[in-house]
């Protein structure tokens, strides 16, 4: 990793060398929509190259170095049509260029730089990516990012964990087999490997891409079904800021045998966010505080977070720091109250209130992260980019009996290099390097390293897009010996329609995945549902093979677009918690590689905008999962519901909009441990409602989700959220 | 605008409607007799060996007919411990003047008038248009009558003499 670092340093005086050599041009205007509208976040680049960057929330872009001589410069952004524009340069000048962008609800997401890994331009990927835009997030006035995917065709949170295509079940926060990046900086936690939603405020966020599938060849360990990679905001040149305020209030259960206190949970929070920039350098930090009463007894939660990032820029590199640290108290319904367990007022099961002997518990949690970057554009041929990391969980959990803490580390380390050796083609590599460690109670002291080296190749050939890549991943464990994982990807795209633009692509890659075990699966010893929960060392990785093959259709008679792919994973030594019956009668859980299992599918979504203020979206999955034991007894994985479908619906007129979402997930066929927890289930059906209104620079949104008030639970004894009515007012400047 | 609209507002009433978590019927299923929620006041008294629930067809007037008309004749003891408890009593379909809650003091019964001295009338269930008369409740063949509930006093035990004549 010396080496590697020793490498980058000294390739950053060369790409600033090399740029010197010849005056470079630059290129600068705005981008708005025919209404004479800044889009912002709109990407504006010279395909085939290693040049691109973003508008600014004044839709103004700044595109060096560029070489003199004619170019192609394209523009894309969410929601409008991508438009290209040939531009001369002069060498040591600068140049104005003006677009404007006509609005197209049909327009496939540009997935123009879906990540940092291959930063791909007018180009989609062989795999199915969904994005959530800034201005989806607004639009549905969501506090927290989970609320934001939540709402992605195929996308399920179960009690906080996130399930892409069915990918991670609910195992209580002890794994997760999705990958989250920051900024291209993963951030899964070093000791447990799940992810903190609340480490950024949602103000903080541009948009949210979701790669489904394995994703294993590029991002290693936890992209096992997928990939969530969280883009920032930029820092724009000027000054803005930003004042986000929000109140709101939950539903009383609908039932008054189920009531539990005699007023009102209320929820509030205050954001703030100021930023300063200018070409060569900016800032910005921000802050905020949120405090809930919960929807059920004892689901309070404080929550305090602070971030900062900065931006220095040169003619053809670019650093950028950023940090964020969140601290949090919240009491912790276990479970919810059976008979007996509670003053259940004659019901077999009280979802609102908790067990007797839970009251009282509640979990400090704090949590921080550092990160920096740099991106040299070599040339327009050739770039590098590095990248340092620090995450830390710090966690401790009052409960009645016992309390527990853990305190993981995860520290981060890569570098990649990028070629464009012609317009046709893009190679990627780079070596990544991961040094996790935890100190707790229940985990241990332990540290888990991992080592990777990837690379990856996208090569047009005549219509064909074809991306082949491989990835081998060492771990080891407390220093012990090395385990190696190798993950190759294949992929191909296709186009089906020869439309100059926004044509018809068939897709079909197939990639292998894998999770490594995390030190808390490995080593945890707690107590759970009254049992030993018993450590096991021996955990070997989980992997599998993803296939996919999907098709995007042109617009279909103008008003309506669809998407579908078919998906099928074969995994092995999946990762469950399993019942351990020591004689002569004592039963503990442990977790074992003990699952073969199957994961099939159709996901699919349709857009359309019948009309020109009305645009609407559906999207539908179907899961059908089988585990195959080794006493060959099989069924369907726990936690996995059939059918999942969303569907949304905005209509516009002027500075007002009305919109609607609605999820339905199937209820669960399988749960785990069941024996020993509620085995009460229901599926789930939640409508929200919303609506917005702006005024100068401040804009109104009020929402109201689980508009229904639909009880239901998507874990045993957990009860999810009720109607909640929240208001939200956002000042701009 | 309509087609859209219309779908969505389908889809969410196909699929949005009902099917969620519900409390528990109070009473068990398939009873015949009456059934419904018991609400607790006051301190529980030290002494307490239980409570239960009991009907009587006409409103007793002795001690005697308190033990020897009691419906069930062995009625089983309700969760007291709770602010509110469900309880549910078989009894024989017609109809009944007094559904009577009975707070018993620890000691052995002897199902004969002298078992008065370890109870109490806890609460019973009262006429919802004039709460200061006992209730009348009607129980249908194959049915159960629902809603029939009583507040618990603990603080106001009273005892039988309260309500019919006891000899010496």
């Amino acid at each position: 990793m010396r080496t590697l670092t020793v490498v980058l340093l000294l390739l950053l005086p060369v790409g600033v060398a090399a740029q010197r050599k010849t005056p470079a041009a630059m290129l600068r205007g705005t981008v708005r929509d025919t209404a004479g509208a800044a889009v912002r976040s709109a990407v504006v680049g010279v395909p085939g190259t290693t040049l691109y960057t973003q508008t600014d929330p004044n839709g103004r872009y700044r595109l060096a170095p560029l070489p003199a001589g004619d170019l192609t410069v394209r523009v894309a952004a969410i929601g409008f049509q991508p438009t290209a524009k040939a531009v001369t340069m002069t060498a040591g000048d600068s140049t104005v260029a003006d677009f404007a962008l006509v609005p197209s609800p049909l327009e496939l997401t540009p997935l123009d730089v879906v990540s940092t890994k291959v930063p791909r331009f007018g180009d989609r990927a062989a795999t199915s990516v969904a994005q959530v835009s800034e201005r989806e997030i607004d639009k549905r006035a969501v506090n927290t990012i989970d609320e934001a995917v939540d709402k992605a065709a195929g996308i399920q949170f179960l009690n906080g964990q996130i399930n892409i295509r069915g990918s991670t079940g609910y195992v209580q926060g002890l794994n997760s087999r999705v990958l989250l990046l920051v900024d291209g900086v993963p951030m899964n936690q070093g000791d447990r490997g799940g992810i903190n939603w609340d480490l950024l405020s949602v103000d903080e966020i541009e948009s949210v891409e979701i790669l489904k599938g394995a994703g294993s060849s590029l991002y290693g360990s936890s992209a096992f079904g997928g990939v969530i990679n969280v883009t920032t905001h930029d820092i724009p040149n000027g000054i803005h800021t930003r004042l986000r305020l929000t109140g709101g209030l939950y539903g009383d259960p609908p039932h008054p045998v189920w009531s539990f206190r005699d007023n009102p949970g209320l929820l509030g929070s205050a954001d703030f966010a100021a930023s300063y920039g200018n070409d060569e350098m900016g800032a910005r930090v921000s802050g905020g505080d949120r405090h809930s009463d919960g929807y059920r007894q004892q689901d309070r939660d404080d929550h305090l977070h602070f971030a900062a990032k900065g931006r220095w820029t040169t003619n053809n590199t670019r650093v950028d720091l950023s940090g964020s640290w969140a601290a949090d108290r919240y009491d912790v319904p276990l479970s919810w109250c059976s008979r007996s367990e509670c003053d259940d007022r004659g019901q077999l099961f009280q979802p609102f209130m908790v067990d007797t002997t839970e009251r009282g518990a509640r979990t400090d949690s704090r949590k921080g992260y550092v990160a920096a970057q740099v991106r040299t554009t070599v040339s327009p041929q050739f770039a590098w980019s590095g990248r340092a990391s620090w995450l830390r969980t710090d966690f401790t959990d009052v409960r009645r009996s016992a309390s527990e803490f853990g305190i993981g580390d995860r520290f981060g380390l890569g570098g990649q290099l990028e070629a464009r050796p012609d317009t046709t083609r893009v190679v990627v590599v780079g070596v990544e390097g991961t040094l996790s460690d935890v100190s707790s109670d229940i985990f241990g002291d332990h540290t888990q390293s991992e080592f990777a080296a990837y690379g990856q190749s996208e090569q047009r050939v005549a219509s064909l897009h074809v991306s082949a890549g491989a990835r081998v991943d060492f771990l080891a464990v407390d220093g012990g010996s090395l385990t190696a994982v190798v993950s190759p990807r294949l992929g191909l795209t296709v186009p089906t329609d020869h439309r100059e633009r926004d044509g018809g692509q068939l897709r079909a890659s197939v990639g292998r995945g894998f999770r490594a075990p995390t030190m808390a699966e490995r080593f945890v010893r707690t107590v759970a549902l009254g049992l030993d929960v018993v450590p096991n060392p021996t955990l070997r990785p989980e992997n599998a093979w993803s296939f996919e093959i999907g098709h995007t259709s042109a617009p279909l008679w103008g008003l309506m677009r669809v998407d579908a792919a078919l998906f099928w994973t074969e995994a092995r030594d999946l990762i469950e918690p399993q019942t351990l019956f020591v004689p002569p009668d004592t039963v503990r859980i442990q977790l074992q590689n003990v699952v073969r299992a199957r994961l099939r599918g159709l996901d699919a979504s349709l857009t359309a905008a019948p009309l020109r203020r009305l645009s609407t979206t559906v999207g539908y999955t179907y899961l059908d999962t089988r585990r195959q034991l080794a006493d060959s007894a099989s069924g369907p994985l726990a936690f996995r519901p059939r059918h999942l479908l969303t569907a949304g619906a905005d209509y516009t007129l002027g500075s007002a909009a009305v919109g609607a979402d609605f999820r339905f997930a199937s209820r669960v066929e399988k749960i785990e441990l069941e024996g020993f927890v509620d085995p009460r289930r229901v599926a789930m059906k939640v409508l929200d409602l919303r609506g917005s209104w702006s005024s100068g620079p401040v804009v109104f949104r009020l929402l109201a989700s689980n508009v229904l008030n639909y009880i239901y639970n998507l874990v045993p004894e957990t009860l999810a959220p009720v109607r909640t009515l929240t208001l939200t007012a956002v000042w701009t400047h | 605008m309509r087609l859209p609209l219309a779908g969505f507002i389908l889809l969410v009433a196909l699929v949005g409607c009902g099917g969620g978590l519900e409390p528990e019927p109070i009473c068990a299923p398939g009873l015949v007799g009456v059934c419904g929620t018991l609400h607790f006041r006051g301190a529980i008294p030290p002494q307490t060996d239980n409570v239960f629930v009991a009907a009587y067809v006409t409103f007793p007037r002795t001690c005697n007919d308190l033990i020897a008309n009691r419906q069930p004749f062995f009625p089983g003891s309700v969760p007291y411990t709770d602010s509110v408890a469900a309880y549910s009593v078989g009894l024989l379909p017609g109809r009944y003047e007094w559904v009577v809650a009975v707070w018993k003091k620890v000691g052995t019964l002897t199902a004969t008038a002298a078992d008065t001295a370890l109870l109490r009338v806890a609460g019973y269930y009262r006429n919802p248009g004039d709460t200061s008369q006992a209730g009348v409740v009607a129980v249908a063949n194959g049915a159960a009558a629902g809603n029939i509930d009583i507040v618990i006093d603990f603080d106001k035990l009273r005892p039988a003499t309260d309500f019919v004549t006891c000899g010496p």
